[in-house]
């Protein structure tokens, strides 16, 4: 007997609106083509990048194939950067899963980090397209499910148009000229980020992983990067979703603190106890192993991901990272019914 | 070796000024170091590396994170950068060759970097492919050069797996290569499925897995060679 009384639109949606649902939502902020999805449609990974409406089928044909809850486009990091200027790789010669990359930095040294954002930077390189992708996915499934997408968060987005390597050291020598370049930045992002709502997105997740602690400190975290993605979360009015990778028990709180409705972690968080510090009302997601567990996993593994998940406290059960799309469909089905079976 | 007191001074300088990243105290005691006719290579090991040692300990214990690293790092090559040519012979008990680059697809070469710093210390000899490397270069580049070992290094889950690839077409070609794999998505459980010799989830452990490794593949030479006999 299925627990399920709502679509998962509905599921998705009464979520992020802290109204109660059936069970807990099954679906993700971050990439989820598989690859027996692009096989359903023809498709080369290499192409759907290019074109609104591949990418839309595309993205559309996990919910469809799967059941998974949602459709997100896009798939690749470098949409924003494009924008900005940079020059992107899609590897249209290979035959392998490759994502695209920045060829051509933006900016070059420090004495060019004082760029400013052209008026209609939610017009320029692939955000179009990304717009029409939405607008086509929301007529292919959004009656059904939710209809997300993404943008980088202002430091991830630094690092995508500079070196990172100097990027780092900067925000730690001259804070001042990297925080004035991220507030620059945080300004082509809303703009980004409204064009998406309006063109119908249901929920935008802001991908913000080059400030993990991994690699930053919480305290730079805290005082360098945290009041941009406050001033981005202020400034949207649709469902939002705070993303870092890594380690993030140290900073979970400022991820909260930003306003984003939501925040999503990875497998490195311990995720009771963010749960236990955030308290039972936050909207925490996460935080299965999207490569280890989903596509290399048995089907034990998978299903103790799932129940452990919601065991833990999530919110919405949620891969740590974009699903790398080999993923083999009997463990995506497998997936949807333990949700099915366990998240009531 | 004795160490006269202005041996351990500069030792304890060139140290420091790793640690605390000050590229200017640590490119004055090098300079010092040559001045006084201190072996160069002492000053290397004791002194540089055994600040990048410290480094180590205090990014595990998350004193310092990624730009604190990349800064010692800097320090660590200007010391390098004066010394290293007036080294005669590297006593690490190895020598090695290694090619080291970042997969396709995957452009970040931070951890990368911080890896070919320390075989660089190490006096391994180093052929950096860069980043963004297509898979069959790196086989190519193994048997131009005979190296001993091969790093692989991926940011990103999404392109990690590109790695597998390498490993199998290399083990293929030459049984008898090492080959490490690094990166934050690395994990002991995936070095061990896909048939790598070692990995590194960050640079802390990475000389010394690669120290190890060359150790190994020195002794299974040494073993086959008496087996001939």
């Amino acid at each position: 007997m299925s627990i399920n009384t709502m679509n998962s639109r509905e599921r998705v949606l009464k979520l992020f609106r802290d109204e109660k649902v059936d069970r807990v939502p099954c679906f993700s902020g971050m990439g989820n083509v598989t690859t027996e999805g692009l096989k359903s449609l023809g498709y080369k990974f290499a192409a759907v990048h290019l074109d609104a409406k591949m990418m839309a089928q595309s993205a559309a044909s996990t919910y469809k194939l799967f059941g998974f809850e949602c459709g997100v486009v896009p798939f690749d990091l470098c949409v924003e950067a494009e924008a900005l200027g940079a020059r992107i790789n899609v590897y249209a010669h290979s035959e392998d899963l490759l994502y695209p990359t920045i060829k051509e930095k933006v900016i070059h040294n420090e004495a060019e980090m004082e760029i400013s954002v052209p008026e209609d930077i939610a017009e320029r390189g692939r955000v179009p397209l990304v717009q029409e992708a939405i607008s086509i996915m929301k007529q292919e499934i959004g009656g059904e499910a939710a209809v997300g997408t993404y943008v980088l968060g202002p430091f991830t987005l630094a690092g995508q148009i500079m070196e990172l390597n100097d990027l780092l050291k900067l925000s730690f020598k001259k804070p001042d000229k990297v925080g004035r370049l991220l507030d620059v930045l945080t300004g082509a992002i809303i703009k980004i980020a409204k064009s998406y709502e309006a063109a119908g997105a249901d929920y935008i997740t802001v991908r913000e992983m080059g400030a993990t602690s991994d690699v930053l400190s919480p305290r730079v975290f805290k005082n360098l990067i945290l009041p941009y993605l406050g001033k981005i979360f202020s400034e949207l009015k649709g469902s939002t979703v705070l993303h870092i990778c890594g380690k993030t028990n140290d900073i979970a709180l400022f991820m909260k603190e930003s306003g984003a409705k939501a925040i999503s972690v990875d497998q490195k968080n311990d995720l009771a106890e963010t749960r236990k510090k955030l308290g039972n009302e936050a909207l925490i997601f996460g935080n299965y192993d999207p490569y280890n567990t989903l596509v290399t996993g048995d089907e034990e593994k998978i299903r103790s991901a799932v129940r452990k998940c919601i065991d833990d406290g999530a919110s919405a059960v949620w891969p740590g990272c974009d699903i790398w799309p080999t993923v083999p469909p009997e463990n995506m089905k497998t997936m949807m019914d333990e949700i099915n079976k366990y998240g009531g | 070796m004795a160490n006269t007191e202005k041996e351990k001074e500069l030792l304890e300088r060139l140290k420091n000024g790793v640690i605390q990243y000050d590229e200017d105290s640590v490119k004055e005691a090098a300079q010092e170091v040559l001045d006084v006719g201190m072996d160069p290579n002492e000053a290397i090991f004791d002194g540089l590396v055994s600040g990048m040692e410290e480094v180590g300990r205090l990014f595990e214990t998350q004193e310092y994170f990624v730009p604190e690293l990349l800064m010692c790092a800097d320090a660590l090559y200007v010391g390098l950068d004066i010394l290293k040519p007036h080294v005669t012979k590297m006593d690490m008990g190895v020598r090695g060759s290694v090619v080291i680059g970042t997969v396709e697809g995957d452009v970040h070469d931070i951890g990368k970097n911080i890896v070919k710093m320390m075989f660089d210390v190490a006096g391994f000899t180093v052929y950096d492919l860069g980043r963004d490397v297509p898979l069959d270069k790196f086989i190519e580049e193994q048997i131009k050069t005979d190296s001993d070992l091969v790093c692989l290094s991926a940011m990103m889950t999404t392109t990690m797996v590109g790695m597998q690839k390498i490993i199998d077409k290399l083990k293929a070609k030459n049984p008898n290569v090492k080959i490490m794999i690094g990166g934050a998505p690395v994990s002991r459980e995936i070095a061990d499925k896909w048939g790598a010799d070692g990995y590194a989830a960050d640079a802390n452990n990475a000389l010394k897995e690669a120290i190890s490794m060359v150790s190994a593949l020195k002794r299974m030479r040494d073993e086959s060679r008496q087996q001939t006999k």
